[in-house]
């Protein structure tokens, strides 16, 4: 048996179809975890997808229940060969964003599959199912192809990132033992463009908040009130005005980070952000004016106004409304304050005028707060895992020191001290967090090649450790 | 010899062997004695109750069949017996809701008189109501009356057809000739109002408008409106592109079109919400107006909201910046999913505004100046579409015109209290049509007052000042049949 048929038993998992009916019946399940109703979803996709596919491939499966009130639960798979061979922890999440099934193209529904073209449709095929469900496929076919691994395999499925994996660190701080490895080799967001094989090695942080300016109980005639009642619509505007300017850069010093380094400038320098096919247009002039798109997203901070709403959009009265309220985000890389972000932000606001604007914490909904962290780019498993895909690819591995997105890589690399190293399966214009989200079927099955061929590589001597 | 003829017409109190003086005075305040009794004893709360009643939301097109339900079953019956001949008339404008016009035709000698109420509300909101009460259900909790209308305009044109019945009740005829004009379309900006009464002038000719809506300067204070500011309603759209687009992927990559259209919205005013676009600013206040108001004291009455003493155009008093100059406000914005965020940057952001305005400015100039204004500053992304329904003009009569010294009077005369005179309202009529196309002299008496939430959730209406309403527009209307000075001095 050989690297060659491992290769060859994916290709054949995806070409046959198995990988998209066994995607098809995953994306169906509704596991939304910001909608409460779902929790049983959230158990139900572990209970009956993941566990049968790993036990299937010879690991013992366990469910965490979450110790956060209303938070899904977490399986680990485990499959030990020999203490002695160097353990893999992988990773996905089996929860998606909200369906917003009324938003979807004509034809399209989150919750079935629908390929149109290279693009596969359905709510969760980017973000993570599609993702997780490529590299277990992959993995089987290793399996298959040498009869058993030779590597310790670990495998988590959590069921609450989208709503900023809740009660996961806990759970991982609690069986630490059970969680150990010697690196984490998982996969989700997108490659760099779709046909470039791409590690990263961490990714931006983030923080959400909410700014409130609540004037007054009750809306005011606008004809009568006009001129002598302030507007919160009109106050946030402006406060929003000097947080950012109108070409996107942040104008708050104690937001940005420290200027970057050359040897970050230059691992970026050439780095093309090609989202494909539909992906939306770069807007040149947004942003820190002297960085190119790839600096930007992968080596700097942005602001985004997630959400903004005054007075009753959908059925608008000629009232002064009494509040306006703004959905707030910091996307910002590892060296950035955050603890320093809000505070610094209340000064800004108090210096500017703007005592009457509240900084308050976000929906629950949609609470992310991420810590930013990162591998070193000259770690042995990253130049090892970078080696591992170009054997297949044959084309030079795209490094990005972290990925634009933020994910939960703190409790990899900070609570369980691993290396951490991510191989994207999607691409930016995936509209994973929209509606419409899709996967590219040729980047899938590129990719699945190149899992099941790092799945058998690290089964062989001369693994990092 | 006008006042001798009207005289013969009355049928109450002739054979009294009274100086004619003393019977007129005791007839006055018997018709006074009769509505505040009616008010007392609960006619007016029954009859504003079954008006509340009916969902005459003109801003929902499901209610249309609502619209005509309250004019064929609900005003028309009343007219009728009080001897008006009614009409319903069709709006020239497809899809918006139809007029009620009565007509009382006593003597082509007499004078006529023209008012006009709306029937429409605006949207209930339901749910947004304070705990216990619902829009529809009138619900009087001490001196409140709530329920959509109650304000704005249910019990408002209710005071007015009581007052109108008690006197032709009283005396056995009105006295003068009158015409009710109710429509059901203010609160979309009066559809078809001004195609009707340009095309029908002889229909609605008169002598003089009076009729009521808005509110009071203060809840004690009986007040005179003679004209209104204008308001145009506008969007500001921001569409970058197809849909949203993760903002960890893309944060930094992509212009943020809630960002963009804040920008855009600061550079319209001032953080204290001073104009900053010339062709918006009136181009000052005229000597009359500024004397008018200067010292006018704001006082919406209980639960009014706190002015903003530093909000709007610097150096104005308060009644200044509401009755005299132009304001600019941000009614709604909306980009992402306010209710379910995601991390996604929007891929559009929209704001309805709106510029309040008085006599002076031309409304037609503020798009164009706004688009100006965006260019230069690099907002040309940013598109400004006006309302469909179009905008409502600014009207102002002057203060010296006699019918308006008459109505003071006479109002003086019921309530012993002197009436404040606006020139214009801060809030917007359609008095154009009846100012400009019908050129009538119009007076308006509110009987709300500044703080009765009439565009939002918890709409009510006072008590005392509906109590006093009835009282003072019984005196009015009682007047206008004996001896109306205005009326005489223009003939």
């Amino acid at each position: 048996m050989s690297r060659e048929a491992a290769i060859s038993g994916a290709l054949a998992c995806f070409d046959d179809g198995e990988y998209l009916e066994i995607l098809g019946r995953r994306v169906a399940v509704p596991t939304e975890s910001q909608n409460p109703d779902r929790l049983t979803d959230l158990q139900r996709y572990l209970v009956e997808e993941i566990g049968p596919a790993f036990e299937a491939m010879g690991h013992s499966c366990t469910i965490f229940d979450n110790p956060v009130a209303g938070g899904g639960p977490v399986l680990l798979a485990e499959r030990i060969e020999d203490p002695g061979l160097p353990t893999v922890l992988g990773y996905g999440h089996g929860d998606v964003i909200l369906g917003y099934a009324d938003q979807w193209y004509e034809g399209l529904d989150p919750w079935t599959i629908t390929q149109r073209g290279d693009k596969l449709y359905g709510r969760g095929t980017a973000d993570n199912k599609g993702q997780h469900t490529l590299n277990m496929c992959a993995m089987a076919a290793a399996l298959a192809a040498r009869g058993r691994l030779g590597f310790n395999s670990k495998f988590m499925v959590e069921t609450g990132e989208e709503n900023g994996s809740a009660g996961l660190k806990e759970i991982i701080e609690a069986n630490l033992d059970a969680f150990a490895a010697d690196v984490f080799i998982a996969s989700d967001g997108p490659r760099v463009s779709p046909d470039r094989p791409t590690l990263f090695l961490g990714a931006r942080g983030a923080k959400n908040f909410d700014l409130v300016v609540d004037l007054r109980e009750g809306g005011h005639h606008s004809g009568n009130w006009g001129g002598l009642l302030a507007n919160p619509g009109v106050v946030l505007a402006h406060a929003l005005s000097t947080i950012v300017s109108e070409t996107g850069k942040i104008r708050i010093t104690e937001w940005l980070p420290e200027p970057m380094s050359n040897s970050t400038r230059a691992l970026l320098a050439d780095i093309t952000v090609d989202a494909g096919e539909d992906a939306p247009e770069i807007d040149p002039d947004w942003g820190e004016a002297d960085l190119n798109p790839a600096q930007q997203v992968y080596g700097w901070n942005s602001f985004e106004v997630l959400a903004f709403k005054t007075g009753n959009p959908e059925h608008p009265v000629n009232a002064i409304p009494p509040r306006a309220h703004a959905h707030c985000q910091i996307r910002f890389i590892q060296g950035s304050k955050r603890e320093e972000f809000l505070p610094a932000l209340r000064r800004h606001l108090d210096e500017q005028g703007f005592a009457n604007v509240e900084i308050l914490p976000p929906p629950p909904g949609n609470a992310i707060d991420f810590t930013a962290t990162r591998t070193d780019p000259d770690h042995p498993w990253v130049r090892w895992t970078a080696a591992a895909i170009e054997r297949t690819s044959g084309q030079a591995t795209a490094v990005l020191p972290q990925l634009g997105g933020s994910i939960c890589n703190d409790l990899f690399s900070e609570t369980l001290g691993l290396p951490t190293i991510w191989i994207p399966h999607s691409y930016a214009a995936c509209s994973q967090h929209a509606p419409n989200e899709h996967i590219l079927l040729s980047e899938v099955r590129d990719a699945i090649q190149l899992m099941a061929g790092l799945y058998w590589d690290l089964g062989e001597p001369g693994t990092p450790g | 010899m006008r006042s001798s003829l009207w005289r013969a017409c009355i049928g109450t109190s002739a054979n009294l062997a009274l100086p004619d003086n003393k019977v007129i005075e005791m007839s006055r305040s018997d018709a006074i004695a009769q509505i505040e009794s009616y008010f007392d004893q609960g006619g007016f709360i029954e009859d504003l109750s079954r008006r509340v009643s009916i969902p005459t939301e003109s801003q929902n097109p499901e209610r249309m069949s609502v619209l005509y339900g309250y004019l064929t079953d609900e005003m028309q019956p009343t007219f009728e017996r009080m001897g008006y001949s009614c009409r319903v008339l069709e709006n020239p404008r497809e899809g918006a809701g139809p007029f009620l016009l009565a007509d009382r035709h006593e003597s082509d000698d007499l004078p006529t008189v023209l008012t006009y109420g709306h029937g429409d509300v605006v949207l209930g909101y339901d749910e947004q109501w304070r705990e216990g009460l619902s829009p529809w259900i009138l619900t009087q909790e001490g001196e409140r009356l709530y329920g959509r209308g109650t304000a704005d305009n249910k019990g408002q044109h209710t005071i007015n057809i009581a007052a109108l019945e008690t006197v032709l009740r009283t005396r056995g005829s009105l006295g003068f000739n009158s015409k009710l004009l109710i429509e059901t379309g203010e609160e979309t900006s009066s559809p078809g109002l001004k195609q009707l009464c340009q095309e029908n002038k002889d229909l609605f000719a008169a002598d003089v408008l009076i009729c009521s809506d808005g509110p009071r300067l203060s809840p004690q204070r009986p007040t005179i409106f003679l004209g209104a500011r204008g308001a145009y309603n506008f969007d500001l759209t921001v569409d970058l592109r197809e849909g949203g687009h993760h903002s960890g992927n893309w944060g930094g990559l992509l212009a943020n079109p809630g960002v963009i259209l804040a920008h855009a919205i600061a550079s319209i005013t001032s953080a204290t919400g001073e104009l900053y676009i010339p062709e918006w600013r009136p181009p000052g206040i005229p000597d009359s107006v500024r004397n008018a108001v200067h010292n006018l004291v704001i006082d919406g009455g209980e639960g009014a909201p706190e002015i903003d003493p530093d909000w709007g155009e610097p150096g104005l008093t308060g009644a200044e910046k509401v009755f005299a100059w132009n304001s600019f406000e941000v009614l709604a914005f909306k980009t992402g999913n306010p209710e379910h965020p995601v991390n996604a940057i929007p891929p559009h952001a929209t704001a309805t505004c709106q510029v309040r305005f008085t006599v002076g400015v031309d409304p037609e100039e503020f798009i164009p100046a706004l688009s100006r204004h965006f260019e230069a500053r690099g907002f040309g992304m940013v598109q400004a579409e006006p309302a469909k329904k179009g905008y409502m003009m600014a009207t102002r009569l002057d203060p010296d015109n006699a019918w308006v010294q008459w109505a003071v009077a006479s109002i003086q005369k019921t309530t012993g209290k002197e009436p404040a005179v606006l020139p214009s309202l801060g809030g917007s009529l359609p008095n154009d049509v009846f100012a400009d196309v019908l050129g009538l002299p119009t007076v308006w008496v509110p009987h709300s007052y500044a703080s009765c939430s009439q565009h939002a959730p918890n709409e009510h209406m006072l008590a005392p000042i509906a109590r006093e309403g009835l009282q003072l527009m019984t005196g009015l209307f009682w007047d206008l049949g004996e001896a109306p000075p205005a009326w005489e001095a223009a003939a």
